[in-house]
């Protein structure tokens, strides 16, 4: 094997540009901007109809972008988010509001699954 | 005797780590911020870095330009980094040769040595502005693309080279030019890794140039980067010290890849008789 092959000067940036293309790759093929996850109650019961609003970063300030709803199971799903640090909040007439929760992303528009659910204070009746 | 000296080795090398690990404080204390959002100025601070995270990494890449920074900042480092070695090589090679004047053309460069760069930033502005260089990558270089101290890196590394090598090359026909690349390039390699690391930390940190000189945020390099993000978001400190984080990390990478060879370089002058 030739020695500017094997050298340290060759070696690592070749390591480097492989590990940032592998990034790249990856980031690819997640970037779709889906947001998914689950709202629930004070005793862990999905809460069907709720709002779920979507706020993203600009700087210093968090300025609503989306809006959606849950199914009956709790469920939202938000799509073509393009931002990278982001806070949800669930609204419901009977509950009130959730607790504001921050959501940090890898890189922008990572579609994400929260394995935490939205959760309210209070209980459904 | 040997327990002594044993003893002795142990001791130094203990001084030598906590010299070290004062040394590096500074270093931890810009890591440890930036892989949190702790005040700098919290009483009492804490040593260990408290629900670490790299987030302020991603904001510092999406908030600001950081790419084309970067790019500039490589373009520009990559430029002047090339031209040091070609010009240096030249100009120390030219130096090791006895020439009418040469006493003068030492005296010239070890005194314009001692000029700061700041007293001749008007002239070179103009000459860059003469030339049309201004807000552009070739610009940007310009002031560093040979350095003094490295011609003399260079100067001091051919004269280590035996002048029978030199001589041998000369009767087989080389050219002067062929002498300096076949011949003692690579017989200096500590000399260039010098080069590339002193050129390459130079251009990387320069920030009063690249002021002047750039028109447009898009021709701006990372430490211009860097002001404008704390003009732009002061309040947090966890995502500028990620910044400089990612504005040091590269210099700190090319010292260590040439270390042992930029170490051989900066004492081989120092040791010739």
């Amino acid at each position: 094997m030739p020695q500017w092959l094997v050298n340290r000067w060759t070696i690592v940036p070749l390591l480097f540009s492989a590990l940032v293309l592998a990034w790249n790759g990856y980031v690819a093929i997640n970037d779709g901007g889906l947001i998914e996850g689950r709202v629930v109650d004070g005793i862990g019961r999905p809460v069907p109809d709720a709002t779920v609003i979507l706020f993203d970063r600009s700087f210093v300030m968090h300025n609503e972008r989306q809006r959606s709803r849950t199914d009956e199971a709790g469920r939202f799903r938000f799509t073509g988010n393009d931002n990278h640090s982001l806070q949800l909040e669930a609204q419901t007439a009977g509950l009130g509001r959730s607790e504001r929760r921050e959501v940090r992303l890898w890189f922008r528009a990572q579609n994400v699954t929260l394995a935490d659910p939205l959760r309210f204070t209070g209980r459904l009746p | 005797m040997t327990t002594m000296r044993r003893r002795g080795t142990y001791l130094r090398h203990a001084a030598l780590v906590g010299v070290s690990a004062i040394m590096l404080v500074p270093f931890y204390w810009v890591l440890k911020t930036a892989v949190t959002n702790e005040n700098i100025y919290a009483y009492p601070p804490r040593l260990l870095p408290e629900r670490p995270h790299l987030f302020n990494f991603v904001d510092v890449w999406y908030f600001i330009p950081f790419p084309r920074y970067l790019l500039n900042s490589v373009i520009v480092s990559a430029i002047v980094v090339a031209c040091n070695i070609a010009f240096n090589a030249m100009a120390g090679y030219a130096l090791t040769k006895n020439f009418p004047g040469k006493r003068a053309v030492l005296l010239l460069f070890l005194s314009c040595m001692l000029i700061p760069f700041q007293a001749t930033i008007i002239p070179a502005y103009l000459i860059t502005s003469k030339l049309g260089l201004l807000n552009s990558y070739v610009g940007l270089a310009f002031p560093l693309l040979s350095t003094i101290v490295c011609i003399f890196v260079f100067k001091a590394a051919f004269e280590a080279v035996p002048h029978s090598l030199v001589d041998a090359a000369r009767i087989d026909g080389l050219s002067e030019w062929r002498i300096i690349v076949r011949v003692l390039m690579p017989l200096s390699k500590a000399a260039i890794a010098t080069n590339v690391v002193l050129a390459f930390i130079w251009s990387w940190n320069a920030f009063l140039w690249p002021l002047i000189i750039t028109r447009e945020p898009t021709m701006q390099t990372l430490p211009l980067g860097l002001a404008r993000f704390l003009s732009y978001l002061e309040d947090t400190t966890g995502a500028l010290y990620a910044f400089a984080v990612m504005v040091l990390a590269p210099s700190i990478f090319v010292f260590l890849m040439a270390q042992r060879e930029f170490i051989r370089g900066l004492t081989s002058g120092a040791t010739k008789g």
